[in-house]
């Protein structure tokens, strides 16, 4: 007898909605981008819009700046419980197939983080118009539908990514502290000098679906598809190391 | 029915041998006491079985299949590894939502068995305001989630009150009863003797005793009798007639080594020497195992631990 992956993905579904710091960073995807959002677009949106140069579009957007740091608690947070006393021994004793845990796990983390990404790029965009008055733009208007679905994708990437991370370091305060000032200073410094190389960072690759026209070497898919490459490491990474070590 | 059996178990860390060509079974129908100083390769042998940690070499079985090729390994096998090994964020109903639904296992097996382990009114509570005792009782309620036919105990009666620890007690008996295959180590001699009918005894990774717990004793028990009598003197000269060395102690009691109840039962008869009390007297499981251990050298240097728990 062969155990159930449908059981499996409910244990792991579980685990999520029952350690409040873990379902609260995937709440905290979606409020705390919404809250950036309103504020926003409240204040100073139309006299951002008003800028030589701006970009309508990657303003909308501007506010998953913070959802992602959430989405990136998410992702290292539900891992890293695993990680916590032991517990992992509890698990894998439950599931002893570590790639049938491990998959399982991802996929409800990925699933999980992927509904909740779609639905705060989609609120977010629609919901920052409302504030923009004569600078509004509309879901039809040309790359608005690809880079809402795009911040959605890109949200649950950066977790898996920080899950994949977290999976090889074991801790998600080293995750944290690797990726937040990662991504708060040296992608924001260097992304600013280094030009060419900088684009592949997994943030700024990946918010180039945001953007309404191409800029630099890497398409708007394409970048998404360099954020794709690093969670695909991350997660491969992961996997190997709880394959190879003791629980 | 279902068997553990370690098979020329090994394994390493680093340079250090934790188990060392270890080999032996846990049958059904009894309980089988796992003992051994910290350090001795109790936990690792038990993680190894779990295939939690990777063997360097030999092999673990449960009714002849490593226990991660079980299917609903909750099902057949119950474990209690470590108290703390819980989400503390976790309910403890949550905590063992979880493992019950991974496991298919009926989510109502949960409520029976926070009754059974005695938490029934604290499900709701999040483990991390639990006490040791508690998260131990939490630890056997998960062993227990899938009617196991195999329950492996590292320590369980550690952190449990005295009630707790009679519980635990009755419980090993009663799974051990119903046919079970039950493994439970300790370092607490009395309390592996309140249960045990079979000792597995490590002692820096190797076997060293693979017995019935009654051959034990005997194996390791000098014979003598303990007695009480109206008139010392006469038998102590009887006594020292017939060759014994029976020594006074400070109850009043007269302790004869060597002898059996049936010799000094005759011979106070044939005397006609009133005899208050005669007993013979058996090592205890403590004495035995500290007789085992002087003889073994390489427990020389290996002070008896105290009551701390194993890593």
């Amino acid at each position: 007898m062969t155990m159930s992956t449908t059981a499996v993905l409910h244990s792991e579904w579980i685990k999520i909605k029952s350690v409040r710091s873990v379902s609260g960073s995937l709440i905290a995807v979606f409020a705390a981008t919404l809250f950036v959002t309103v504020f926003a677009s409240s204040t100073v949106g139309q006299a951002e819009a008003d800028n030589p140069g701006n970009d309508p579009l990657f303003s909308a957007f501007y506010a998953l700046n913070f959802g992602q740091i959430a989405a990136i608690s998410f992702g290292a947070t539900a891992l890293s419980s695993e990680f916590l006393n032991g517990a992992l021994r509890t698990s894998l004793t439950a599931v002893p197939s570590r790639s049938l845990f491990y998959v399982a796990k991802m996929a409800v983390v990925g699933g999980l983080a992927l509904v909740v990404g779609l639905i705060t790029s989609f609120a977010t965009f629609l919901v920052g118009q409302l504030f923009m008055g004569e600078y509004a733009i509309r879901l039809e208007e040309p790359g608005a539908l690809r880079a809402a679905f795009g911040g959605g994708v890109y949200l649950a990437l950066m977790a898996l990514f920080a899950a994949g991370l977290t999976a090889v370091l074991r801790s998600a305060l080293a995750v944290l502290s690797l990726l937040i000032p990662f991504i708060l200073i040296v992608s924001f410094v260097v992304g600013g000098v280094a030009g060419g190389v900088a684009q592949y960072f997994p943030d700024q690759a990946g918010q180039l679906v945001l953007h309404a026209h191409q800029e630099g070497g890497l398409g708007p898919w394409t970048g998404l598809g360099v954020t794709a490459g690093w969670a695909g490491v991350a997660l491969v990474a992961g996997w190997w190391t709880l394959r190879k070590r003791d629980a | 029915m279902t068997s553990i059996d370690v098979h020329e178990l090994t394994k390493d860390y680093g340079t250090k041998r934790a188990v060392d060509h270890l080999t032996f079974s846990v049958r059904p129908g009894r309980v089988t006491g796992f003992l051994g100083p910290n350090g001795a390769g109790k936990s690792t042998t038990m993680r190894l079985v779990l295939g939690l940690d990777r063997a360097t070499g030999g092999s673990a079985t449960i009714g002849g299949r490593p226990y991660t090729s079980l299917g609903n390994p909750l099902r057949r096998v119950g474990a209690l590894l470590d108290a703390q090994a819980a989400h503390g964020s976790r309910t403890a109903r949550n905590h063992l939502l979880t493992l019950a639904a991974s496991n298919g296992i009926a989510a109502g097996r949960v409520e029976e068995v926070l009754v059974e382990a005695g938490l029934g009114s604290v499900g709701g509570r999040r483990i991390k305001t639990f006490s040791l005792g508690m998260r131990q009782r939490l630890g056997i309620a998960a062993a227990l989630i899938g009617d196991p036919e195999v329950v492996m105990l590292d320590e369980p009666s550690n952190g449990l009150d005295p009630e707790g620890i009679i519980w635990i007690r009755e419980l090993v008996r009663k799974l051990a009863g119903e046919g079970r295959t039950v493994l439970v180590s300790s370092h607490l001699m009395n309390e592996t003797s309140s249960f045990a009918d079979h000792l597995v005894v490590l002692g820096k990774g190797r076997l060293l005793v693979d017995m019935p717990m009654r051959d034990f004793l005997e194996s390791r028990s000098r014979p003598g009798v303990r007695l009480r009598t109206t008139e010392p003197t006469r038998l102590r000269d009887a006594l020292l007639r017939k060759g014994y060395e029976p020594a006074q102690g400070d109850d009043g009691c007269w302790a004869v080594a060597g002898a059996s109840a049936e010799e000094i039962g005759v011979l106070a008869a044939i005397e006609g020497i009133p005899l208050l009390e005669l007993m013979a007297e058996q090592a205890t499981l403590e004495e035995a195992y500290l007789d085992l251990t002087s003889t073994e050298t390489e427990f020389a240097a290996t002070k008896f631990p105290l009551a701390d728990q194993e890593a």
